[in-house]
């Protein structure tokens, strides 16, 4: 059966819609059958990198009870040259939405608890998906701890910021560990890390701070920051090194390398 | 009259019906033997209080482990969680009518089969 993997972070800015949808493209361009769900439901960000203002249904309406989930999914085979199937589940960005969604109860959230663990048996078990990518919202709320329950694998974004490093900690301690979820990280933002010798100095070095295995050490890139989020790496950039790092963690996590 | 005699006249609804008080009771029984292992702060008795994610990290680990396989699968018997979490039976049994004293979850008995599931549909 097929994975599902949760792309978290302890702050925000820390490059998780980047990693989640670079990650996505490139499980479909190893010919995998992926579907990339945006769970940021306060800070929508996927309808506007993928260039989709309109949806039959939004990931919110699936949440709230009122909608199928095969209604919600938006096949992006059309838009994006991958070898494999390539969906997305969107979050509504309207004003209205993010306000609705910011003011739901505790029950709500257990039942949309429930909604998103569902997803294993229709979409991995019964539509046979290989990958369903949740691209979180920061921090511990509710949505975000909702998408860790639901996950196999947790990827954290983290960077160098002593706060992020501090916050990231906490985290893993308090929160993915109770859990007993499966958890790797991907350093990002890292300056000047290009001596081989510095490269695995750095490993070590997250391995000792964090102690859960590190899949991707990613350099500051500039044209990651000229793309404005126009590009998808994997796709429109298939030799740069970001799309090479991508695919790498990718392999990983295909080949079940992370432990 | 022999007591073989006597008992081969009992009608079987009967004997189901004691065997069935029997484990009602022994399911009273291992709550008993939990609070006393754990003591009673742990355990104080809510009225439907949702099975959210913040509750299940505020939970003590041995009853978050529980309480998890129920939200995976939405119901399950004591036996269907002891070979998710690979505890014993009587103690996954224990644990899951404690998170019904607590309120996070709901118990309902079909014939013999005792099913735990957390309330998802009923509002509020």
């Amino acid at each position: 059966m097929g994975k599902i993997v949760a792309v978290h972070s302890y702050k925000g800015g820390t490059g998780k819609t980047l990693l989640s949808v670079n990650l996505a493209a490139s499980f479909a361009k190893r010919g995998k059958k992926v579907c990339l769900f945006d769970l940021d439901f306060r800070a929508p960000s996927l309808f506007s990198i993928l260039k989709i203002e309109n949806a039959q249904c939004w990931l919110n309406d699936y949440l709230n009870g009122s909608c199928d989930i095969n209604k919600v999914l938006i096949d992006l085979g059309g838009r994006l040259q991958v070898n494999g199937n390539f969906f997305a589940a969107l979050a509504n960005p309207s004003t209205e939405a993010i306000r609705d969604m910011s003011g739901k109860d505790r029950k709500w959230e257990m039942r949309a608890l429930g909604r998103l663990l569902s997803l294993r048996n229709t979409l991995l078990k019964e539509q046979k998906f290989d990958y369903l990518v949740l691209d979180t919202s920061p921090g511990l709320q509710y949505s975000s701890i909702n998408s860790i329950v639901t996950a196999d694998l947790v990827l954290v974004a983290t960077t160098g910021d002593r706060s992020d490093v501090n916050g990231t900690r906490r985290m893993l301690g308090e929160l993915y560990n109770l859990f007993e979820k499966k958890t790797g990280l991907v350093l990002n933002k890292v300056i000047d890390p290009i001596s081989k010798s510095k490269r695995a100095d750095m490993y070590t070095k997250v391995k000792d701070t964090y102690q859960v295995p590190m899949l991707g050490l990613v350099p500051c890139f500039c044209e990651i920051l000229r793309a404005e989020g126009n590009f998808i790496f994997v796709q429109d950039k298939p030799n740069h090194p970001f799309t090479k790092i991508v695919d790498e963690i990718a392999r990983k996590i295909d080949a079940n390398e992370v432990n | 009259m022999t007591r073989e005699r006597l008992l081969s006249k009992k009608p079987l609804h009967i004997l189901e019906k004691i065997k069935e008080n029997l484990e009602r009771l022994n399911d009273k029984m291992e709550v008993m033997i939990e609070l006393q292992k754990h003591g009673h702060k742990e355990f104080q008795p809510l009225p439907d209080t949702p099975l959210d994610v913040m509750t299940l990290l505020s939970m003590p680990d041995h009853l978050r482990k529980t309480a998890m396989t129920i939200c995976r699968y939405g119901r399950a018997t004591a036996n269907e969680v002891a070979q998710q979490t690979s505890r014993a039976r009587a103690v996954e049994s224990a644990y899951l009518n404690q998170l019904v004293i607590m309120g996070y979850l709901k118990k309902e008995r079909i014939g013999r089969k005792a099913y735990f599931y957390a309330d998802r549909d009923s509002s509020g």
